[in-house]
């Protein structure tokens, strides 16, 4: 949600369905690359070598280290926000507007953290 | 010297090298409630977690403690107030200790998980260093928003005046950890180094060898996947 926000300005092209169904277009290059090293890699999947080689071969090494970083990076928010049950802020609910419902992200189980709050 | 990644096939950034030594170095000192060696059983314990290890490899730390890193790093997506609520209530454990356990298992899991994503190995955990906690709990710390206090910009310690960089208030995934104000500076560090900056987050332009959109992309992708609304 928070990055539902921070995406929303001045990426009017991305195309937020894709962080949900990775078959999307993302409207973000290489973001078919940047999905398949992702989920590979928060799944622990076999296929984890060979989708970091395909982004690598297509982005460089530079940007599979940095790619590698926000994954990183995000793998710890999502555990300090899940681990304290803190609310999405209430700028970034107004600015997200419809858009957590109609991706199904009000179903996930810590979406009573904000909605129990507010 | 750790995190010398020598022979590392990937371009590693100094700026992320000098972070992860850094993370050693604040893994390995006392802190507010855990000993240094307490801490970094909590890191081996995560480890164990994140390699589907049932039981605990330590006697350092209280059962309850050594639950609540499992579930954190392998079942995020479930975690709930009474589950919160009973661990910080348990033998051995208490709201700041919780939260000062969080703060170390999230950074430790952060750094390994780069490393798994890259196929390189996990940097050996540091050897602990002796002294007490400081248990220095912040006199204005108070529950607002989730399950557990914070420290909220307009109550902090003179100790902890730069916090949150003079800024007035601050969003709620800043502020989750700072019972355990030390928490604060790591999640910063780290932050910058494998993500961006807070003032570089304000900004839409490149920040690193992918663009913001790119960064998004994934950051919204790794939230899907644990299924994180926040």
């Amino acid at each position: 949600m928070g990055l539902l926000g921070a995406s929303s300005r001045g990426n009017e092209a991305l195309n937020f369905r894709a962080i949900i169904d990775a078959s999307q277009e993302s409207g973000v290059e290489h973001g078919a690359l940047l999905l398949e090293f992702t989920e590979a890699a928060v799944r622990r999947s076999d296929t984890l070598g060979e989708a970091r080689a395909h982004l690598a071969q297509a982005a460089g090494p530079d940007a599979t280290v940095d790619a590698a970083g926000v994954i990183a990076n995000f793998q710890r928010m999502v555990r300090i926000a899940d681990g304290t049950g803190i609310p999405v802020d209430g700028y970034i609910l107004e600015r997200t507007g419809e858009l957590p419902q109609q991706l199904g992200l009000t179903e996930y189980r810590s979406a009573a953290n904000t909605f129990a709050a507010t | 010297m750790p995190f010398d990644y020598a022979g590392c096939k990937w371009p590693i950034p100094e700026r992320v090298r000098a972070a992860h030594r850094r993370s050693w170095e604040r893994l390995a000192a006392p802190g507010f409630w855990w000993t240094g060696a307490e801490r970094v059983a909590i890191a081996a314990e995560c480890r164990r977690a994140a390699a589907l290890e049932g039981g605990s490899g330590s006697d350092l730390l209280p059962k309850a403690a050594v639950h609540a890193v499992q579930k954190i790093v392998v079942d995020n997506a479930n975690l709930s107030r009474e589950w919160c609520d009973e661990v910080c209530a348990a033998e051995g454990m208490s709201d700041a200790r919780y939260i000062e356990l969080l703060g170390v298992l999230v950074h430790i899991f952060s750094i390994d998980e780069l490393h798994r994503a890259l196929g390189l190995p996990l940097e050996p955990l540091p050897e602990p260093l002796a002294g007490q906690p400081s248990r220095r709990r912040p006199t204005g710390a108070r529950r607002i928003a989730g399950w557990l206090p914070i420290t909220p910009p307009d109550a902090l310690d003179p100790e902890d005046a730069d916090l949150y960089d003079n800024a007035p208030v601050a969003a709620n995934v800043l502020t989750a950890l700072s019972l355990v104000p030390a928490n604060l500076p790591w999640l910063a560090d780290l932050s910058h180094a494998h993500y961006a900056s807070y003032v570089e987050m304000r900004e839409m332009g490149k920040v690193r060898e992918i663009s913001r959109a790119q960064q998004e992309l994934i950051a919204a992708r790794v939230s899907v996947l644990n299924e994180c609304f926040y």
